[in-house]
This record gives structure tokens, C-alpha cells and sequence, in this order.
């Protein structure tokens, strides 16, 4: 059994009254010491997904609909919540794409590190100040032992973001959400982040999530990809699979917008139209309207989910003409 | 912090000296002799004479002004005219009420207006939030004296449980137990003051709580009373601090008001007196106190603020 | 036009504003239609009929000189339609032309911020006091101070609001078609101040009314004889065991007027411009 399982996620948005299906029956598992790397465009649902994991869906706006989320042998949705928080920031934990504004602007780093340890072990003040040391060091953040008591305004984007890191890390989590974590971070410093990660999932041999809007990045760290669309899983495979053929149009779309140094290519192809809004009603495959290879087909029936290769799942009833 | 303090104290001064020409200005925007006004209609002529020798009027106005600001700094705000006192003994007299019921009002804002504004807060959209809210503007929506009038007539002269009025010193008989003389007076100044800490607690609450180091606390396993308090509420206290001196200036204002009311021997009721006594020298030394007072209090709003947001640079 | 949707996205779904809204707009009729309601003439001393309990024809009952509570109340409304607006007059253009004008010429603007500051020194019921202490009692003065008194924090705001639009496209295009300073300031720039400056009014009306009241309750507000709400609260106020109801009406009628403005105000504020929305504090 995986680590995480989500089976057939649904999540909705209630606005004026009305329920709009936000995340459709979407799947996937990751295993220890594994990283899926989920990938789409703004809108698409997959943030929603990660909060929803996470159990951080606020309020009565957002919530879940339908579907399972089990976790480590548990099903999180029957889960009290009380229980549900013994879990987050401990076994499962979660960072985030704004490292600027993520940190409590009016505590120290460390107390803020201090406060996730404290809240799942029991330790003096000291010992957990000890560890958050040991964590800023593991982060590579320069002379950890000063710096845990900065304030979050005295450090740069990328250094927050390896705070949050070690926060994230500080209770040893067998699951680690990173939703889209170096997306506001300069070219370089996103490098490092990610290097970041990986080192310390060999070391740890935490599973993790990694959402992003960036194939490139994707393709890169994941072991296994989902793409999603709308609400919903339009391809998923392993990466090296997925990168050898790529089934689904609108990956292939997402793939050629990515700037490839040294090509011959000049010019770089952008999906055209954008993704539709909740409001809009659509039938058919949600992403007909900007489908270069749509037909009648497409826009009056959703394609189920299909086998295009063992291991390599696809919804579009023409997979197989995608292909290079 | 002590260089800061330094700092805001300089640049505090230039504001001080321009309201200090404007309360000098006060006495010769009156018509009439200057020296007449101050000493009242029982002067005679020769004692006109003598002030008028002694603070230079017959002088260009800003040689007046320097007398003036040098008799003031020295502590010498005038004579009353109808207490035939300094001025500084007249308002110090009236200082002990005024400060103890202003510390009493303020215990009863923090005690009333920070946890209503936090449970308002923390309850959005609720019907708990739409009877608070609500029921707090209305609060602020009520005369002072008005509100004072219906707790005399209902707890002192209904049910007997107060003191309608006065206040014996805390020397005199009585002690400490004096201070019950000021519990209804206090709560009257605290209804309206406290309604606006409930309305500010709740805004600045519900602006922190859509921030994204809100959601961080959530991911760590906080319980939601800990998200409130330490991340929420710590976070929004910054802007209440920031607006505290403008809870002390409506306290200033609404004093006035309370200690007429309640017939206390306190500050306020000194400045309406002396305005229907034509007191001016006494008016015109409130007037100064008062202003520097406010200017203190707004400093050390200043200072709490840095204290609060470690953002603010001390330098 | 725009001020007329402005308004009905104010109120949409807001029960308690609009009843506000339309009990503001009960105390104008009363206030204009104040001879045609009032039963009584509210100056008419009665010594027989002293003191006598709310029934017919003496609704409100009447005070300790025989008037009629009720005639009293109605021509109040109109004090507090004249006292409301006529301070509001006096706080906008007096505070919106110096914050307007030292926004726009900044040399100048910085010296008069700076005499703003100094009078935002003063808190308003003592300055209030001390203004009153000048003058004689009459409702042009009471007006006059109040609006005074309302016009720094007003002078504040639309310099703060003014900074703003100054640095937006629509005015650099304005300086760039050869438009004079007048018209930048009165045809670009005011219009778009209209939501936040009408905000802006309806919270200084609420505040001066409980501002007049306390100067009424002084005895340095409005002139004793004049039947405001203040001075029927002034002057009853020893009664208040013998004729509760002498307190209850005036008191009541201020409260809910109050309460109203902050309800209109507080509903227009949210619906206004992001933009400006944090410049202008209410109740």
C-alpha cells in the first residue's frame, strides 16, 4: 500500500448559492521516498488538491465533495480534527509559494521553527532551539546559530523559503507538499531549493508532492507526473515515459512553451485561448476549445480515463494521433 | 531604542512650539485688553497696570510670546481668576480624578473591547458576529452624558448601589473603596471607546487572517484558539496600537463630558467651568496641558508600535 | 448616475443600512415639512399643562415650561439636518480644498500639513471648547466649530487620497494635453473623489451630531430657547426621575439618527474604491 493514496477527489466551490465542481475525480499515489510532481496551468485545481491533502481547505467556501484521501494506513477525511492536526506540520507537512509573506512577520525565525516542534514533541525550549539550529544548518542557511534569531524581513526570498523548508522538516515528515516552492524565487536561487529538496529526501526518505506550473522543473526532480486540466488528471505516468511520449495535446502544448537553449526552434509555441472559468459551462473534453486536433466527438463527450501504454494513463479520445 | 526615543522627541518639538503659539494666541484672539481678560472684571486698574508691565503688552506680540513661554516653562501658567490660585495648583487638584478615571476607563476597554473584538473576529459572518459588530457601532452611536444620566437614574437612584456623584480624594475617609465613586463614570467613557476597539480589533483581525503566514500557523497543527491569539490577534494589535492615540484624544474629549455628568472634581469639569466663569487664565492652561499630554501619548504610541513590529527600524 | 449605482451597490443585501437609510431619509421630511407636522408651536409655554405624560394630544408629553415634546422633536430634526450638513459643508470644503490644494503643489502643501498637525494637536471637543469660548452662542458658530474641528482630519485624507490619483496615468495624460492646473485638480482629479469624499461625509455627520449634543449638554452649544435634541436633553436633565420620557425621546432620536449615518457610512465605505478605503476611518 502507498504512503498517500487520493482516490477520486472532488471539490467544490460554493458561489452564490450554487456548488461548481472545482477538482473532479482525481487520482494518484505516491510511495515513500518517491516525488510526483503535479503540473498545469494557474486555475487547474492542483493547488486546491495540495491544500485539500493537507487539510487546509478554509472555510465553508471550498470543500471536499466526494472521494478518499488515506494516508499512511488512515482515511484523513473521517479523521477528527484534533487528530487531523497531530498530523499536519508533523507526518505530513506543507510549503508554500510565497516565502515573503509565509513567516509571521513579528517572530523570530527560530520561535517560529520552535513552535512546529513543540506543538508534536515533547522537548524543552532549549532542546527544540537546538534542533531548529540543526535544522537551519541542514538548509544551508550561514551561521545558523545567529540567524535563528532574525526576523523573517531581515532575510532574502530564498533564504525564507529554506526556513520554511527546515520547518517543514522539523518533526521528520513522511510526506512533504511543496506547492509550487521556487516559483517566486530568482532563476538561481530556484535551482538551489530544488537541490535542496532532493538531497534531503535521499537522506530522509520523505515522499513528496511537487506542484508546478513549470514541465521543466517537473521533468527534472519527479519521479512520476500528473498533469491536470481543469479539475481534472489528463495524463500521468512515470517521467521518463511521459517525457517519451507524450499523449495528451495539452501536455505537449505545456512542453513547447518551455524555451529550449541551444534549439533551432526561434520562436516558441503558446496554447492558445486560456483556461476556461468556473463559470463557463463546458461540455465535452474541457480542453476542446483549444485543442488543435478537436472534433464533434470532443465537445460532446468527456473521454474517460485509458490505458495508453502500461503505466501511462491518458483522458482524450485521440491519444494515439498526439504522438510525434 | 533610546536613540529612536531621542529622535521622535526632537522632532516632536517643532509641533509643540506651534501649538504653544496658537494657546498663547487664544488669550489676544479675545476682544479686549489682554491684561483685562486675565485678571477678570474685579481688577483695578492698577493691578491691569502691573500684568500688563509684567507680561510685556505693550511689547510686539512675539516679545509677549517669549515672556510668556518663559513664565510658561518655568511652571508659571497665570493666576485663576476666580480661584485667586496659580493656575498649575488649580489643574493639579483636578489631576487625581482625571488620571484615575481615565486609568479605569482604559482597564475597562482592554477588558471589554479586546475579547468582544476577538470573539467578533473569530466568529465571521456568524450571528454572534452581527450582534457584536452591530451592537458596537450603536454603543458608539450614544451621547456620553446621556448614557451616563440612565446609569445614575437606574443604579444610583433605583437600585442604590453607587454613588451618583462627586469623588472624595483617595486620602480622605474611605480609602480605596473612594474608587467606587468612579466605576460608573468610568464605564460611561468606556462604552464608546470600547466600541471602537471592538469595531478596530474585529477589521484588523479579519485583514490579518487572510494573510499567508495565517495559513503557515494552520499547517503546523496550531489549534485554532493559538491561530487566533498568537498569530491573528498578536499580528492585528499592531494596528490597534496605531490608533490608540486617537482612543485617547475621544477620551480627552468624552472626560469632559463624564465628569460634568457625574459632577466629578476633575480636569474636564474644570475647563466647562472656567469657560461659563471666564476663566481664561485657566482655560488657556488646560488647553497647554492637554496638548502636551496628547503629544506624549502619541509618542509613546510611537514607541509601543516599534516595540510591536519588529519591521519598524529603531534607527 | 454613477453615484446612483454607487448607492445601490452600497445597500444590496445590507437590512439594517437601509432601514438607517431610510430613517435619515424620515428625519429630512420631518425637517422640511417641520410646521405642517408639528402640532404644537415648539416655543408655546404652557404653565398649566407642565410636566404631563406622554398621551393625547401631548404625544411625548411635555417639559417643566408646558411645550410640547413632540413639536420640540420634529423642529429638532430640522436643527440636526442644519447643524449635519452645515458642518459637513464647512469640514469638506475647508479640509477638502487644503488637502486637495497641498497635495497638488507640494511646497506650499507641506507647510500646510505641517498647521494641520499641529492642529490635529488638539482633540476635538477641546478645541471645540476653546473655538466656543471666542464666539457667541448661535447655530452658525456651533456649525462653524464643529466643521472647523472635522476639517483637519478631512484635510488629511484628501491630501492622502489626492497623492495617489496625482501619480495615476489619467492625470499625467491631462498635464501632457496642455491641461491647466484648475482643471486637473477640479475636472480630473475631484471626480474621481466623489465616492470616498461622500464616505467621508456621512461619518462626520454622525460624529458631529454627538459633537453638538455634548456642546448642547454644556450649555455652549446651540442657544438654550433653540429646540435641538441637545438642548432638550440640557435642559430636562434634573426632571430625569419626575419625566423619564423627556430623556427617552430626544435620546432615542439621536442614538438612532447617529446610528444611521454610521450604518449609510459604513455600508458606502465597503462598497468604495480599494484604493482609498483604508484612508478613511468611521465608527
Amino acid at each position: 500500500m502507498a504512503l498517500l493514496e487520493v482516490q477520486d477527489l472532488e471539490i467544490a466551490v460554493r458561489t452564490k448559492g450554487k456548488l461548481l465542481p472545482v477538482v473532479q475525480g482525481v487520482s494518484f499515489d505516491v510511495d515513500d521516498n518517491e516525488t510526483l510532481g503535479i503540473v498545469g496551468e494557474s486555475g487547474c485545481g492542483k493547488s486546491l488538491t495540495a491544500l485539500a491533502i493537507m487539510g487546509l481547505l478554509g472555510g465553508t467556501t471550498v470543500r471536499i465533495t466526494g472521494g478518499n484521501i488515506r494516508f499512511d494506513g488512515m482515511d484523513l477525511l473521517t479523521l477528527s480534527d484534533g487528530e487531523r492536526r497531530s498530523i499536519m506540520g508533523n507526518r505530513m507537512a506543507m510549503i508554500f509559494q510565497e516565502p515573503m509573506t509565509s513567516l509571521n512577520p513579528v517572530y523570530r525565525i527560530g520561535d517560529q521553527i520552535i513552535e512546529n516542534i513543540r506543538q508534536h514533541q515533547k522537548m524543552t525550549n532549549a532542546q527544540a532551539r537546538d534542533r531548529a539550529v540543526e535544522l537551519l544548518s541542514l538548509v544551508r542557511i550561514p551561521n545558523p546559530s545567529e540567524r535563528v534569531d532574525s526576523f523573517p524581513h531581515q532575510m532574502s526570498g530564498g533564504q525564507r523559503q529554506r526556513v520554511m523548508i527546515a520547518m517543514a522538516l522539523s518533526c521528520d515528515p513522511k510526506l512533504l507538499i511543496a506547492d509550487e516552492p521556487t516559483t517566486a524565487l530568482d532563476v538561481t536561487v530556484q535551482k538551489e531549493v530544488l537541490d535542496l529538496m532532493a538531497d534531503l529526501q535521499t537522506r530522509m526518505g520523505t515522499a513528496i508532492v511537487l506542484i508546478s506550473h513549470d514541465l521543466g522543473v517537473i521533468s527534472e526532480t519527479c519521479d512520476k507526473v500528473a498533469v491536470m486540466y481543469r479539475g481534472r488528471v489528463v495524463e500521468a505516468a512515470a517521467t521518463e515515459n511521459l517525457f517519451a511520449e507524450l499523449a495528451h495535446p495539452y501536455t505537449r502544448g505545456l512542453l513547447n512553451s518551455i524555451p529550449v537553449v541551444d534549439s533551432d526552434v526561434d520562436w516558441l509555441e503558446a496554447i492558445p485561448g486560456r483556461v476556461p472559468t468556473l463559470e463557463e459551462e463546458l461540455t465535452g473534453c474541457a480542453f476542446h476549445p483549444r485543442c488543435a486536433l478537436v472534433t464533434k466527438l470532443c465537445a460532446t463527450s468527456v473521454p474517460q480515463e485509458t490505458e495508453y501504454k502500461p503505466g501511462h494513463s491518458v483522458r482524450c479520445h485521440f491519444s494515439g494521433k498526439v504522438a510525434p | 531604542m533610546l536613540a529612536y526615543t531621542a529622535k521622535r522627541l526632537l522632532t516632536l518639538i517643532p509641533t509643540l512650539l506651534a501649538a504653544s503659539i496658537l494657546v498663547f494666541l487664544f488669550v489676544h484672539l479675545i476682544p479686549g485688553d489682554p491684561a483685562a481678560i486675565l485678571l477678570g472684571d474685579t481688577a483695578t486698574p492698577e493691578e491691569v497696570a502691573q500684568l500688563s508691565a509684567e507680561m510685556g503688552f505693550d511689547r510686539p506680540l512675539h516679545v509677549q510670546y517669549f515672556i510668556w513661554l518663559g513664565n510658561v516653562l518655568q511652571g508659571d501658567l497665570g493666576t485663576s481668576i476666580f480661584f485667586r490660585q496659580p493656575v498649575l495648583s488649580v489643574i493639579g487638584s483636578g489631576a487625581e480624578t482625571s488620571i484615575l478615571l481615565a486609568s479605569m476607563t482604559m482597564i475597562w476597554i482592554i477588558l471589554i473591547g479586546l475579547p468582544i473584538g476577538i470573539l467578533s473576529a473569530t466568529r465571521q459572518g456568524t450571528w454572534i458576529d452581527q450582534i457584536t459588530s452591530s451592537g458596537a457601532m450603536l454603543a458608539a452611536s450614544i451621547p456620553t452624558f446621556w448614557l451616563g444620566l440612565y446609569l445614575i437614574m437606574i443604579f444610583s437612584v433605583t437600585l442604590g448601589w453607587f454613588p451618583s456623584s462627586g469623588f472624595p480624594s483617595l486620602s480622605d475617609h474611605g480609602g480605596i473603596t473612594n474608587l467606587r465613586y468612579l466605576l460608573l463614570p468610568s464605564l460611561t467613557l468606556a462604552a464608546p471607546n470600547a466600541a471602537l476597539i471592538v469595531r478596530l480589533v474585529r477589521a484588523s483581525m479579519l485583514d490579518v487572517s487572510r494573510e499567508d503566514h495565517v495559513r503557515t500557523a494552520r499547517a503546523k497543527g496550531l489549534h485554532p484558539t493559538r491561530v487566533a491569539i498568537k498569530h491573528i490577534f498578536r499580528n492585528a494589535l499592531i494596528a490597534v496600537a496605531a490608533a490608540f492615540g486617537f482612543t485617547f484624544a475621544a477620551l480627552i474629549s468624552e472626560a469632559v463630558v463624564t465628569e460634568t455628568v457625574f459632577s466629578l472634581p476633575g480636569i474636564g469639569r474644570l475647563v466647562v467651568q472656567s469657560i461659563l466663569r471666564r476663566d481664561y487664565p485657566v482655560i488657556q492652561g488646560v488647553i497647554l496641558v492637554i496638548v502636551v499630554l496628547y503629544m506624549v501619548v502619541n509618542l509613546a504610541v510611537d514607541l509601543a508600535y516599534a516595540r510591536l513590529d519588529p519591521r519598524v527600524s529603531l534607527k | 448616475m454613477n453615484t446612483l449605482i454607487f448607492f445601490q451597490t452600497a445597500f444590496a443585501g445590507r437590512r439594517l443600512a437601509t432601514l438607517g437609510f431610510l430613517w435619515l431619509v424620515m428625519i429630512t421630511v420631518a425637517a422640511l415639512a417641520a410646521p405642517l407636522i408639528a402640532p404644537f408651536d415648539p416655543l408655546e409655554i404652557d404653565p398649566v399643562g407642565r410636566l404631563a405624560e406622554p398621551g393625547w394630544p401631548n404625544l411625548f408629553g411635555t417639559d417643566h415650561f408646558g411645550r410640547d415634546t413632540f413639536s420640540r422633536a420634529v423642529y429638532g430634526a430640522r436643527m440636526t439636518v442644519i447643524i449635519g450638513t452645515g458642518s459637513v459643508a464647512v469640514a469638506l470644503l475647508a479640509g477638502g480644498l487644503i488637502g486637495m490644494i497641498s497635495a497638488y503643489f507640494t511646497r506650499l502643501g507641506h507647510f500646510l500639513m505641517r498647521c494641520v498637525d499641529v492642529l490635529m494637536a488638539f482633540p476635538a471637543l477641546l478645541m471645540a471648547l476653546a473655538l466656543i469660548t471666542l464666539l457667541e452662542r448661535s447655530v452658525f458658530n456651533t456649525i462653524l466649530v464643529i466643521g472647523i474641528v472635522y476639517a483637519t482630519t478631512t484635510a488629511r485624507i484628501l491630501y492622502g487620497m489626492t497623492l495617489k490619483l496625482r501619480g495615476e496615468v489619467f492625470v499625467d495624460a491631462a498635464v501632457c494635453s496642455g491641461a491647466g492646473h484648475f482643471s486637473i485638480l477640479f475636472r480630473h482629479i475631484l471626480p474621481n473623489l466623489v465616492s470616498p469624499l461622500l464616505v467621508q461625509a456621512s461619518f462626520i455627520f454622525a460624529f458631529a451630531q454627538l459633537q453638538a449634543a455634548a456642546l448642547d449638554f454644556l450649555g455652549l452649544g446651540l442657544p438654550p430657547e433653540v429646540p435641538s435634541w441637545g438642548n432638550m436633553l440640557s435642559e430636562e436633565r434634573i426632571y430625569v426621575t419626575r419625566a423619564p420620557w423627556l430623556l427617552i425621546y430626544p435620546g432615542m432620536l439621536i442614538v438612532l439618527s447617529v446610528f444611521s449615518m454610521n450604518l449609510v457610512g459604513d455600508a458606502l465605505r465597503d462598497s468604495i474604491d480599494p484604493r482609498f478605503k483604508d484612508d478613511i476611518a468611521g465608527v
